[in-house]
């Protein structure tokens, strides 16, 4: 319930970590959609990546860490250890992901890189998701 | 887990999936306004349609399961936050809706002339670069946005 007493100074900082995760989702779901249905549309599918997912990734981020030095949660609970896995782990397999699309525009003749970016981000798109689960229902 | 916790989950579920699906249809539809080709018009449409999928289900959820939160928490139902961001739901719906009608007769244009021939059209261009369509679509994304700056500040709670 702690969103119900929340002070006004985490407000903005909650916002922009709030932000930031829905447009990470939308941006990793038009990812998933560009690997899947037009393959051959890899110069798309780097620039969503590059300019779009990032970004959001970086917001989301920000907005956490922001909203995390205002709260001063006493010792390590498990959901925010789950939104760290997920946030820090992410831009490991989101750098991955964007070399390989990468790679990918460079070599047109091979298919597994389009393969492997909508494998590692829709796995990606379920752990947002989780990690959404967590940050909201806080368990113990 | 409480009540409060799983109404919480999907109602932010819901939020996720407007302004995910907001940003997946603006992908498309900004990648639709780089192309010539009425053919790659058609796809970049056709992908849309996952988007409006995304953002219909989300408007549900926010709506049934943010209605049950003021229920279940015991806001008032005049508060200000809450008012505004029903008014505001209502308004993001019309304008994906209006939006999404003149998209569809854009995507039908487009198919006519896929068939035709596939050859750049002076008129497709057109439509895809309308500033009121482009307005409308891009307002109903802002109005979502707006919906979570109230849902997080909450004035008059």
């Amino acid at each position: 319930m702690v969103s119900l007493v929340r002070p006004e100074s985490w407000n903005f900082p909650l916002f922009l970590h709030v932000l930031g995760g829905a447009l990470l989702v939308g941006a990793i779901g038009a990812t998933v959609v560009i690997a899947i249905r037009a393959p051959a549309l890899r110069r798309l599918l780097v620039r969503t990546i590059g300019f779009l997912v990032l970004p959001a990734w970086l917001l989301m981020r920000i907005g956490g860490e922001w909203v995390n030095s205002r709260e001063d949660i006493p010792g390590s609970p498990a959901w925010l250890g789950v939104g760290y896995s997920v946030g820090d782990g992410g831009l490991v397999l989101l750098v991955i992901t964007a070399l390989i699309a990468w790679w990918g525009l460079r070599h047109p003749d091979r298919r597994w890189p389009v393969r492997a970016v909508a494998s590692i981000s829709g796995i990606y798109l379920i752990a947002l998701f989780v990690a959404m689960w967590a940050m909201t229902t806080k368990p113990e | 887990m409480s009540r409060y916790d799983w109404l919480l989950f999907l109602h932010v579920t819901g939020a996720f999936l407007v302004i995910g699906g907001a940003v997946m249809a603006g992908v498309f539809n900004f990648s639709a306004l780089r192309t010539e080709r009425p053919s790659d018009v058609v796809v970049f449409f056709r992908f849309a349609r996952v988007a409006v999928a995304a953002i219909g289900v989300g408007m549900v959820l926010t709506l049934g399961f943010g209605l049950w939160l003021v229920h279940d928490v015991g806001y008032g139902w005049g508060e200000t936050w809450i008012v505004l961001a029903l008014v505001l739901w209502v308004a993001s719906n019309a304008l994906g809706g209006i939006g999404g009608n003149r998209e569809r007769k854009v995507r039908e244009l487009a198919e006519r002339l896929t068939a035709e021939g596939d050859a750049p059209s002076p008129e497709l261009s057109a439509r895809l670069r309308d500033p009121v369509w482009l307005a409308v679509s891009w307002g109903s994304g802002i109005a979502a946005i707006a919906i979570l700056a109230l849902m997080i500040w909450k004035p008059g709670a």
